[in-house]
């Protein structure tokens, strides 16, 4: 009889517990978000609020939001969207919505303004996000996402180490004759040991892309043919791989890895002088205000013909199409809301991201030196292509060749070449299947 | 004969029964692998015929992805050779290993319980936690074990091995990282070597057998099993490689540890090429059945205890 009572007793605790944990949201309809801030992050009660307050100011619909965390989100949505239980609101990543919008998983955003303005209804205004970045959001001449958040790389500079060395800021270079000027000035090497390092290209958010943009080049044509054959891709990738070739590679291995292992940022460290970055590592030196002298400057460029351009990458904000028209309505609210200036101005300051509604970040970043200077360097932003046939060409893809170009087991000619045949390999494969 | 007659229908009727029993213990599973492992089994047949993105719906492509698989993907053989390479040494090292340790811990000597304990803890360790800690255990530049084998490179005068960072070591790192788990093989074993009778190594002792003598022609035999058992799960799990490879050298240096696994993953959710994806999980699925198979024609080089004439 006892156990008996004790089960009832831990059944009745359970439930209620369970039945406690969801918010009673009558007759509502139910969204659900998934976003990047989960319970133990420190975004969490922020975002919490941001949805909260939406939910406040609705009769009609309720938002669940669910925290996932960065790394786990991707193949949580991935998969979510293959098996058909997609959110009805979700981030994910800007450069590749084509992907999702030509397979028939995501609402029309173009069709959905439209029906506002024909209804003479508050709606988005898109003449307030980057046109790079509402163009990735673009398919067959339609918004299919809106871009979220944005991000651009800067070259940060440690004003210490630059005095220690004789510069100042005015030595901040531009081109790459003066980056490697500088950074050797920087240089604080004791026989095999790197105690600071001026730069090095392959640090940080240093890609090779990248540097074949500023230099006018990249890695596919217009037809998404590869390239990477000519002379100047060939010198521009020498160029990173011989920037510090007076040192040995185990040396340089050693000391990149050092900082690796032992979890800590070389620029944060004050290890390196200068060092390409995105504004993520803004939020990571805050709480060292005060005690790192540092500044960010545009990327320099290879010369005076250079291109300024950024790899602008960022997330997109989809409505995933469920084929209930009821929570595609209650999504759309939920996205006017998310996206318009106040909301977007709460969002940067609780998650640390800066957010795509340009005149939104704009007051944002007033008065702080370093945010400025990277919500002007958004014009430059260009998010890569997407290329149907090799995903994460950028990454895995050219990584490993990169890779073994920078251990010198390959060439930097051998590096270029095994990579072009590898997504030539990857086209033709592709076509075969299509 | 009649008595003989009714005791092989006895003996029936109880092998039927323990049939009955083994079935209805065995349910469970067979339960869950038809609910929930038939239906993404068959699924990734299927997909394996199709163009699947992993977003939209799966087209008929007919053999298209393993044409391109066998015909025109360089990955894919390398991927093959890395995880051929590591099951062909991973597998009788670590039954070496494995072997040796349960020899040495058969012994009575006091706190032999604390031994047996702490080699086999590497088993109960994350994998993320192990491959880190490997990592900074085989770090070329500081890593503690090129520190200790300073002497030996200064005296042969050779540079320090690169370990997991060269790829002509990288492979072999992986193996030797894993070897530290061969505390799991090693219970297994040492279960088997209690249940040998105390008898065989009296009657040896008696006719003269010394300890050696008594490891190879009584001790060993009499493993077989428990090794056979472990030398099938070595090649299954090898096959599966990808982890820590995933963790310590993310398929490097120059995708010499590459694994299939490692690409098969990278297939699904880098390229979104589920149809390829699903149809290199059904290559590896006949690979590891042929090895298996070829494996098995062992069996009759195995001693069961119980079954002798």
């Amino acid at each position: 009889m006892k156990k008996i009572a004790l089960i009832t007793l831990m059944l009745i605790t359970v439930f209620t517990l369970a039945a406690c944990n969801r918010e009673d949201i009558g007759d509502r309809i139910e969204i659900e978000f998934w976003h990047m801030s989960p319970v133990g992050s420190e975004s969490y009660s922020g975002m919490r609020r941001i949805v909260r307050e939406f939910n406040e100011s609705q009769e009609e619909y309720f938002v669940r939001g669910t925290g996932i965390n960065f790394w786990d989100y991707w193949d949580r949505v991935n998969i979510a969207i293959a098996s058909g239980n997609a959110p009805d609101v979700g981030y994910h990543t800007l450069d590749n919505v084509i992907l999702r919008a030509s397979n028939q998983a995501l609402y029309n955003i173009s069709d959905m303004i439209q029906a506002d303005i024909d209804n003479d209804v508050d709606t988005i205004d898109t003449s307030v996000f980057l046109d790079n970045q509402l163009e990735f959001a673009s398919y067959d001449g339609d918004l299919y996402a809106l871009p979220f958040s944005a991000t651009v790389r800067m070259l940060y500079y440690n004003l210490d180490l630059f005095h220690d060395a004789g510069l100042t800021e005015a030595d901040v270079p531009t081109n790459w004759d003066e980056l490697y000027t500088v950074a050797k000035q920087i240089d604080d090497v004791d026989g095999n040991t790197i105690n600071v390092l001026g730069f090095d290209p392959s640090f940080g958010e240093g890609w090779y892309h990248q540097y074949l943009w500023t230099a006018g080049l990249d890695f596919f044509d217009e037809d998404l043919n590869p390239t990477l054959n000519t002379d100047r891709h060939l010198e521009i990738l020498e160029w990173m791989y011989t920037f510090n070739e007076e040192y040995p590679r185990s040396t340089l291995d050693a000391f990149g890895e050092a900082n690796e292992m032992l979890g800590i940022n070389p620029f944060a460290a004050g290890r390196v002088g200068m060092m390409i970055a995105t504004d993520g590592l803004y939020e990571t030196l805050r709480p060292l205000e005060g005690e790192l002298n540092y500044g960010v400057a545009p990327i320099p460029l290879p010369d005076e013909d250079g291109v300024r351009v950024n790899w602008g990458s960022g997330f997109s904000i989809e409505l995933y199409d469920n084929g209930d028209a009821e929570r595609r309505d209650g999504a759309w609210a939920f996205l006017k809301y998310i996206m318009d200036y106040d909301t977007q101005l709460d969002l940067a300051d609780t998650i640390g991201w800066l957010m795509s509604n340009i005149p939104a970040m704009e007051a944002y970043a007033e008065g702080n030196e370093i945010l400025e200077a990277f919500v002007n360097e958004l014009d430059y932003a260009i998010d890569k292509v997407y290329v149907p046939y090799a995903p994460n060409w950028h990454a895995i893809d050219w990584d490993q060749f990169f890779q073994q170009g920078l251990s010198g087991e390959l060439t930097a000619e051998q590096v270029l070449q095994q990579a072009r045949n590898l997504y030539i390999e990857k086209r033709e494969n592709y076509e075969a299947a299509n | 004969m009649a008595k003989n007659k009714q005791n092989k229908n006895s003996l029936g009727a109880l092998r039927k029964q323990e049939k009955k029993l083994g079935y209805v213990f065995a349910s469970p599973w067979l339960l869950g692998l038809g609910i929930f492992g038939a239906f993404p089994i068959l699924a990734s047949l299927y997909l394996s015929f199709t163009r699947y993105r992993m977003v939209g719906t799966p087209a008929w492509i007919g053999l298209a992805n393993y044409r391109a698989l066998f015909f025109n993907d360089s990955i894919f053989w390398t991927s093959l050779y890395n995880t051929l390479y590591h099951v062909f040494l991973s597998v009788p090292l670590g039954l070496i290993v494995g072997i040796l340790l349960a020899l040495l811990l058969n012994t009575r000597i006091r706190g032999i319980g604390i031994y047996r304990t702490l080699f086999y803890l590497p088993n109960v360790v994350s994998i993320v936690a192990m491959s880190l800690l490997w990592l900074w255990l085989f770090q070329p530049n500081f890593g503690l074990i090129n520190q200790v084998l300073l002497p030996v490179y200064n005296l042969l005068d050779m540079e320090p091995l690169g370990w997991y960072r060269a790829s002509n070591l990288s492979k072999l790192t992986i193996v030797l990282m894993g070897l530290w788990t061969a505390g799991g093989s090693m219970i297994i074993y040492l279960a088997q070597m209690q249940d040998i009778p105390r008898d065989y190594y009296e009657a040896a002792e008696i006719d003269g057998a010394n300890g050696f003598q008594q490891t190879i022609k009584i001790t060993l035999p009499l493993m077989t099993p428990s090794i056979f058992f472990n030398f099938i799960m070595g090649i299954i799990l090898g096959f599966q490689v990808f982890a820590v490879a995933y963790i310590m050298t993310q398929g490097g240096p120059g995708r010499s540890t590459y694994y299939y696994g490692y690409y098969l993953f990278d297939k699904m959710i880098n390229d979104n090429n589920m149809g390829q994806a699903s149809a290199m999980a059904w290559v590896l699925l006949v690979v590891t059945l042929i090895i298996t198979l070829l494996a098995l024609t062992l069996n009759k080089y195995v001693f069961y205890l119980g079954e002798q004439d």
